[in-house]
């Protein structure tokens, strides 16, 4: 071979080899993989001495080639061709570089890209886009410079910056892929971080609701929210949409803000379920979303609960050591307007010194070494725990179900209402008459005198008392009917709740008159409020009776 | 046990003995006998000695029987109060308005 051919050979394979380096360099280094393609496959071109260059990806959801960079007199860019079209098809299909020196006569020459691209192909030279098993497409140079053929050294030219190529594309797609993920993540991080606001946080000591949630996710579908209205009651309510993950989150945020925004409103929870129905099926939630959901009005200075339940797991009054469920009154929520009226069914429970639990089907769907906890789990352990105070004993309970740090299966949500008032320290159920009233007399001044009031103290109370029973015999029930007494020790306190069942009386008929005159009636309510320090009249809900509370500092 | 103890005539004015609690129970039986006591033109007192309790329906019978005396000018009035009956007098402002006797033979030496 003579000298001068040898060198040129060897200069022509050496600049081969630098334009493969430098061009997957430029591959992997590149911010904009779309430019580097662009430079990488005119380099190709000038260098293979090529009429035109085309770069076919193959689109995922098609199955269609797009021609994403090219080199030609016509720009293709964005041309698409069917799945399997032409030699390009056949060379990913094949996933080996082929050279075609009369596209004429090659059975898969299909000239939809001389269409576009305004040249008459003759020959072609393809090499595969692929990494591994994954096929991405193809590179395809069209028609060598002076009619010429491609080379073997143009094929394996191709072969080596094809696979620099399609590795430059598949790290790409994938750190994309992951970019996306992590901004996912974020995402979810940051709605689960507004959904925990928007819960409440934990309540001040002695407050007689408390709730707790842990979610399985880190958006969670279970609610629960606590509301102190203005006239002392609390209204609360623990729920859970149907599904998991960020549109389940989505529903339950928009049932919460319901809640919280028509508790102040309805200030029953049976017409307060129906609102929030009737609003969450205006804009029906996707892809048959329900909500299921319990709700509670509790008044702290009677111990009773008004209690609403649409589908919901059955709420669980504990007390005395004893356990009564309060199953579901209607089906849940946001499935159809009609399917819970408007006013549906309430309990009126009366918590009397117990508590009033309500929680999430993750509970007692919880599995643990003997299958699942149940309902019966549930209560073993708010019986182990009752003796902690309320915050402590949700930590408990929940901590039991899923041991701090594990994210549990489901989410799992307990609320409690209780009754903190203290234990009376008499308790009576009777029959009001005049026949009675020495008896009622007797035992209050017996109460009173144990618990510390002196006799004076003493004899003030019971006048209270008698002319409290004289009113409801005489003006609340214009005869006889049930009343229930009950004496609390409040610290330096003595307190007395009168509860009748009576209409709801008149407050400007208990009045105290004017001493001025001298008439025989009208004294009673005057002795009240003269002996004792605090006098209260409260109709109960929905006009079932009337609550009396007085009270006296007896140091 | 009725409220009424004793009714006696000293000296021509009416003594009505009450004992124990006074209440809507047997208030009623008092303002009964206090104006059919009055009924019959006598003055009278109230010894109320043995009563530790009155409520506002044993007051109103009381200020009933004050009422018709003066309606007929007779004299009316109470003795020997206890401490929880002079409170309860006291609360409805009626210490001053009825004349009160520490005792019995006070009261009817008034009369």
């Amino acid at each position: 071979m003579p000298e001068d051919a040898a060198r040129r050979r060897s200069n022509s394979y050496h600049r081969q080899i630098d334009l493969i380096a430098e061009m997957s360099h430029e591959f992997t280094t590149s911010r904009d993989l779309g430019q580097a393609l662009q430079r990488g496959l005119k380099r190709v071109t000038a260098f293979v001495e090529a009429e035109a260059a085309s770069l076919f990806l193959i689109e995922e959801q098609t199955g269609e080639l797009v021609c994403r960079a090219c080199v030609g007199p016509v720009d293709i860019t964005g041309l698409r061709l069917p799945a399997g079209h032409g030699v390009v098809g056949r060379v990913v299909r094949q996933n080996a570089v082929a050279i075609v020196k009369d596209a004429r006569n090659d059975p898969d020459f299909g000239a939809l890209v001389d269409r576009h691209s305004g040249l008459t192909t003759r020959s072609i030279l393809c090499a595969p886009l692929s990494v591994r098993d994954q096929r991405l497409g193809a590179i395809e140079l069209i028609n060598k410079a002076g009619n010429g053929f491609f080379r073997p050294r143009d094929r394996q030219l191709l072969r080596a910056l094809g696979a620099s190529a399609a590795l430059a594309i598949s790290n790409a797609r994938l750190t994309r892929a992951m970019v996306d993920q992590e901004r996912v993540r974020r995402e979810l991080e940051l709605a689960a971080e507004i959904q925990r606001s928007m819960l409440p946080g934990r309540m001040p000591d002695n407050f007689p609701v408390s709730g707790l949630n842990r979610p399985a996710h880190e958006v969670s579908g279970d609610f629960f929210d606590i509301l102190k209205l203005a006239d002392g009651r609390i209204a609360f309510a623990v729920g859970d949409v149907s599904g998991k993950g960020i549109n389940a989150s989505l529903v339950m945020v928009k049932a919460t803000s319901l809640f919280r925004c028509l508790a102040k409103t309805h200030r029953r929870p049976g017409l307060l379920l129906g609102a929030i129905n009737r609003e969450l099926c205006e804009a029906a939630a996707p892809g048959g979303m329900f909500v299921t959901m319990a709700t509670g009005l509790l008044d702290p200075r009677t111990g009773v609960v008004l209690l609403a339940n649409a589908g919901h797991e059955p709420s669980i009054l504990h007390r005395d050591g004893v356990f009564t469920a309060f199953p579901a009154d209607a089906p849940p929520l946001a499935i159809d307007r009609d399917l819970v009226a408007k006013t549906m069914p309430e309990r009126r429970i009366e918590l009397a010194g117990g508590a009033l639990y309500l929680f999430t089907d993750g509970l007692p769907e919880t599995r643990g070494d003997a299958g699942m906890v149940g309902a019966e789990g549930v209560c073993r352990l708010i019986s182990r725990f009752a003796s902690l105070p309320a915050d402590r004993r949700l930590h408990s309970i929940i901590d039991e179900l899923a041991p701090a740090g594990v994210s549990p299966r489901d989410d799992l949500t307990l609320l409690v209402a209780e009754d903190l008032r203290p234990k009376p320290i008499l308790a009576e159920q009777f029959e009001v008459c005049p026949e009675c009233l020495c008896g009622a007399r007797h035992k209050v001044e017996a109460a009173a005198l144990a618990a510390g009031c002196s006799k004076e103290l003493a004899k003030d109370v019971v006048l209270a008392v008698g002319e409290a029973c004289q009113n409801i015999f005489r003006h609340a029930y214009g005869g006889k009917g049930e009343v229930i007494m009950e004496l609390r020790h409040y610290g330096d306190w003595l307190e007395v709740q009168l509860m009748d069942f009576a209409a709801p009386m008149d407050v400007g008929k208990i009045k105290p008159r004017s001493l001025d005159e001298l008439r025989p009636g009208g004294l009673g309510t005057h002795f009240i409020r003269a002996v004792m320090d605090q006098v209260s009249y409260l109709p109960l809900p929905d006009g079932t009776g009337n609550l009396l509370t007085m009270r006296k500092a007896i140091r | 046990m009725s409220v009424i103890l004793d009714v006696r005539d000293m000296d021509g004015t009416v003594v009505v003995a009450l004992q124990g609690e006074i209440d809507l129970q047997n208030s009623p039986e008092l303002r009964k006998e206090l104006l059919a006591s009055l009924a019959s033109r006598h003055d009278v007192v109230v010894d109320l000695a043995r009563v530790d309790y009155i409520d506002s329906s044993g007051v109103a019978s009381l200020i009933e029987g004050l009422q018709a005396a003066r309606r007929s000018s007779l004299k009316f009035s109470l003795a020997a109060a206890s401490a929880a009956v002079m409170r309860v007098l006291k609360l409805a402002r009626l210490d001053e308005v009825f004349a009160i006797h520490a005792s019995v033979d006070e009261a009817t030496k008034g009369h």
